[in-house]
């Protein structure tokens, strides 16, 4: 038995959680892929090597190999909901935010953002390829999946 | 219309190269009842906020709106990765 598994039982039999929660929790253990506890191994193995062509895409992926190896995985849904978000946010805080990212040398006017833009930037990052290679031997690629 | 669950376990894994390394591992499904509790009074604070801005004829008037756009950005959350491993240490952070 895996020390998540373990765990979440343990939490149940001592009256933590719910029988539906603990059903739950081991659910979502059984989603990704089982890692020993031990040594966590990196993800990217697991991972699309590419952008997933003609399918929807589920997440965007940051790889970077060389002398250091970093993989982040981020869902798209996180960044369709932080769009939208930004349509709501107050006028008074939305200056504020315009005129620091615009200090920061990065001039986007979230207030133009529609939500058929949304979509359609989602739908085109299917297409999207980012690959960066250093002198040093560093290797970075960008690409949703 | 599939129903969307805050992150139920976030999963912390840090090791130096030459140290013991810890591991946090916490069911944020616990946290659940207290996070509900907050928004809900979160809620109906925003609500009569709205209300008294419609009614004194401000232009914005959508807090409750933005109250529910932002549990559906910590919603998403889930499924996020990230991992670091360089020459004096790893880190490895999962939220489920």
């Amino acid at each position: 038995m895996s020390e998540d598994r373990a765990r979440i039982l343990g939490m149940l039999a001592e009256g933590r959680i719910t029988a539906t929660e603990a059903e739950t929790l081991l659910d979502a253990l059984q989603s990704p892929t089982p890692e020993s506890a031990a040594t966590p191994t990196t993800p990217a193995t697991d991972w699309p090597t590419g952008p997933s062509a003609g399918k929807a895409p589920k997440f965007m992926y940051v790889k970077v190999t060389g002398k250091d190896t970093v993989d982040v995985k981020i869902p798209l849904a996180l960044l369709r909901a932080g769009l939208k978000l930004t349509s709501l946010i107050p006028p008074q805080a939305m200056s504020q935010i315009s005129d620091s990212m615009d200090e920061h040398g990065m001039s986007i006017d979230f207030n133009n953002l529609k939500p058929d833009d949304i979509e359609d930037i989602i739908a085109s990052l299917s297409e999207m390829e980012v690959n960066v290679a250093s002198k040093e031997g560093d290797n970075v690629r960008v690409f949703c999946a | 219309m599939t129903m969307i669950l805050p992150p139920l376990v976030i999963d912390v894994r840090v090791r130096e190269r030459d140290a013991r390394g810890f591991r946090i591992w916490f069911p944020l499904v616990l946290l659940w009842p207290l996070l509900f509790v907050i928004v809900g009074f979160a809620l109906i604070v925003s609500m009569l906020v709205d209300i008294a801005l419609f009614f004194a004829g401000a232009k914005y008037h959508h807090y409750t709106l933005l109250l529910i756009r932002s549990m559906r950005l910590l919603a998403e959350v889930r499924g996020t990765r990230a991992y670091v491993n360089n020459a004096t240490s790893l880190v490895d952070v999962k939220i489920i």
